[in-house]
């Protein structure tokens, strides 16, 4: 495929959109230039929400922190407290049991279904097909409770603390034989709502060939995550983690990069999630969940990457006694800001929010990231 | 005796817009709650909520300041389609046969003009905070072309109400010229004497083929998906209406129903031959047939995504030729 190229010349007129806007559900500014309602070029801003959490985050103590960080994301916000949690652990070199590795997995993967079905839902949404939304929207309940049966609660979980995941979020029988029945029922729900979605002809019309990022542009951009998947690179940090080393899984991609590579790689990476915690529920060992016996130490900074649901979630920060210095988090959103823009181009004005929406993104968690240009 | 059957006539014409207007009301609600939040497996809202309840709601809420460079013309716009669609009711009343300038299909093509010439200049008129107006530095120093001219996104909307007015619409008149055909004649009253003497056009293969374009154009003219081009959520959001406010949104919620019941006595009249009139047990069938439009509109658009250019296009272009055909096959 050609590179898509914008077309200053040509510009008509300018679109801006947002930062308030109903097909994005996240706080930013898009400029659209188009020549008869097409997109000849697009400029994203976002701002609006910086709220300074690596501020407040430095000189606090690394426990304060940790839980801090779930306030980062709405969606992913397991991800965030597992990851900065897992920080401090190389850096302490703490080794966790294997019995919380277990549990982790376990929220990592039913945040990254409600994280997938809420992009599904939202795809649907922008497409203006209320039907499919709702009944996404439905599957992702089940698995919103489930998330509340071991977390206690359906957004800001607590699950990970330092040498594991807190006590209350242990899994006994019971919420394992649910954990187990819930599956079935989000793959059946699933199942039946890929066929009647790749089935409708008119959605399919709508959605492919739009918004198309080739592989070598989006390795360009440095995109990350399913986006970058959707665009047929098989690159998936989970095959890298320590965590993930029992577990048997596919790392899915697609061809084309477009909205409908997008959607349909994310729904068949949901598959795959629902493997990953059937095999959690069949092999959790007995044992803690958490381990006490380590010793806080003075570190240098360090570094942490995970694979959260929308790409490459970066933690990285000092020990200085006991208290987090020169924090930095950096969430996958910012990463994919410029596929975004790319994959506008070209495309009717109808489908630029599409085009943006079909990237994941999460602007809200974003608002951190400050560009350093050096002259 | 001449005043006493006109003063009647009109007693009785305008209990029947009263009656189709009462029962416009629970439209938008039986869409809504029967179809749409069935199809999705939710409650939905009460029967009588988005048609009697959130009027009433708006009514007396305070209205806000509207941003356009006419607010006068612009907030009359919504009176002016009601009054329009009232004015097509009427115009479908066996009362209003007397009056051949009303009673021709001429004036009834020319009041839905005035519609949808109404959804060009609100979106022209309204210039809401959600896309220049808002207050964010947009044009700073390091921003993509800072000389570019701007537009709201009911721009937008407007230049697309305008493309619609021009081929967008076109099937609906298509098949409302259909019964022309067959009738030979333009006046409402020929078309429903030749419907009682030789039968329902609809149920010839002309008016069969018509009847599906003008359910067509039916969704077209309204708005609803996947037609909503001219308020699609996913770019220009509420598109004409944005700006309209408390009892002016009112309404447009008033009107919205209510053309859906006159669209339906309409189809009733060309294609069935059936007038309404209070005093005809044949004034349920007007209902009914109101009603058979809102179930079939609410299950189409409950499963099409919006259209882009792309789809509606060819799908306007295809409806056409139909109505052509229709035409055609009416003539021979």
């Amino acid at each position: 495929m050609d590179e898509k190229v914008p077309r200053s010349n040509i510009i008509e007129t300018e679109i801006p959109m947002g930062t308030v806007h109903p097909a994005a559900l996240e706080p930013y500014r898009v400029r659209f230039f188009v020549e008869d309602e097409i997109v000849q070029e697009a400029e994203i801003t976002i701002g609006v929400n910086h709220r300074g959490i690596e501020r407040i985050m430095e000189g606090l103590p690394v426990e304060k922190a940790n839980a801090l960080t779930e306030k980062i994301c709405g969606i992913c916000s397991n991800s965030h407290i597992w990851n900065s949690c897992r920080t401090a652990e190389i850096g302490l070199g703490i080794e966790i049991p294997e019995r919380a590795t277990y549990i982790r997995v376990i929220m990592g993967e039913l945040e990254r279904l409600h994280s997938h079905f809420l992009y599904l839902a939202h795809g649907c949404e922008v497409l203006s097909h209320e039907t499919f939304s709702m009944r996404i929207f439905y599957l992702r309940e089940i698995v919103m409770e489930l998330l509340a049966m071991i977390g206690g609660n359906r957004v800001q979980y607590g699950c990970s603390v330092l040498g594991g995941v807190r006590p209350r979020c242990d899994v006994d029988e019971a919420k394992l034989l649910r954990l187990k029945n819930d599956m079935d029922a989000v793959e059946e729900g699933l199942t039946g709502f890929v066929e009647r979605f790749l089935a409708d002809s008119v959605v399919q019309s709508r959605i492919t060939g739009v918004g198309a990022l080739p592989h070598k542009q989006a390795i360009k951009l440095a995109v990350t995550g399913p986006t970058l998947r959707a665009t047929g690179v098989a690159r998936d940090l989970r095959t890298t983690m320590f965590e993930y080393d029992n577990f048997d899984f596919n790392v899915i991609t697609q061809p084309d990069g477009d909205v409908r590579s997008n959607l349909v790689m994310r729904a068949l990476e949901s598959f795959e999630s629902i493997k990953i915690i059937r095999q959690a529920i069949a092999n959790i060992p007995e044992g803690k969940v958490v381990t006490r016996d380590w010793e806080m130490f003075d570190t240098d900074i360090i570094e942490s990457y995970i694979e959260v649901p929308r790409g490459t979630l970066y933690h990285s920060y000092a020990l200085e006694s006991g208290r987090v210095r020169h924090c930095i988090i950096r969430t996958p959103s910012m990463a994919n800001i410029g596929a975004m823009k790319y994959a506008c181009i070209g495309e009717q004005l109808t489908d630029a929010q599409l085009c943006i929406v079909q990237c994941d993104p999460c602007f809200t968690c974003t608002d951190r990231a400050i560009e350093i240009i050096r002259r | 005796m001449f005043s006493n059957v006109i003063s009647n006539s009109i007693v009785i014409a305008a209990i029947t817009v009263i009656v189709c207007f009462i029962i416009s009301t629970l439209l938008p609600g039986i869409e809504r709650k029967y179809i749409h939040a069935r199809i999705q497996q939710r409650i939905g809202p009460i029967l009588i909520a988005p048609g009697i309840m959130a009027p009433i709601k708006f009514m007396f809420k305070e209205n806000v300041k509207v941003e356009s460079p006419v607010p006068g013309l612009y907030k009359i716009l919504p009176i002016l389609c009601f009054i329009v669609v009232t004015c097509l009711i009427i115009a479908l009343t066996p009362q209003a046969f007397a009056i051949p300038a009303l009673s021709s299909l001429v004036a009834i093509v020319g009041l839905l003009k005035v519609e949808e010439i109404c959804y060009v200049l609100m979106g022209a008129l309204s210039k809401s905070v959600m896309s220049v107006r808002m207050p964010f530095p947009d044009q700073i120093k390091g921003a993509a072309h800072n000389n570019v001219t701007r537009s709201f996104v009911e721009d937008i909307s407007s230049r697309r109400s305008l493309r619609m007015i021009t081929y967008g619409s076109f099937p609906l008149y298509l098949a409302l010229f259909a019964p022309i055909t067959q009738a030979r004649s333009i006046f409402l009253p020929d078309i429903v004497a030749y419907q009682q003497a030789h039968g329902p056009i609809l149920f010839t293969v002309s008016g069969a083929i018509a009847a599906i374009v003008f359910f067509i154009g039916y969704m077209i003219i309204l708005n609803e998906y996947p037609f909503s081009i001219i308020k699609a959520k996913s770019d220009v959001i509420e598109g004409p209406y944005m700006e309209y406010a408390a009892k002016y949104r009112a309404i447009v919620y008033l009107t919205r129903g209510f053309f859906m019941m006159v669209l339906g006595v309409l189809f009733s009249v060309l294609f069935l031959g059936i007038p309404p009139l209070i005093t005809s047990w044949s004034f349920l069938i007007n209902i009914v047939v109101a009603l058979i439009f809102v179930f079939m509109m609410g299950i189409f658009s409950a499963f099409s995504p919006v259209f882009t250019n792309r789809q509606l296009l060819p799908t306007i272009l295809g409806t056409t030729l139909l109505g052509v055909l229709a035409v055609v096959v009416g003539l021979l």
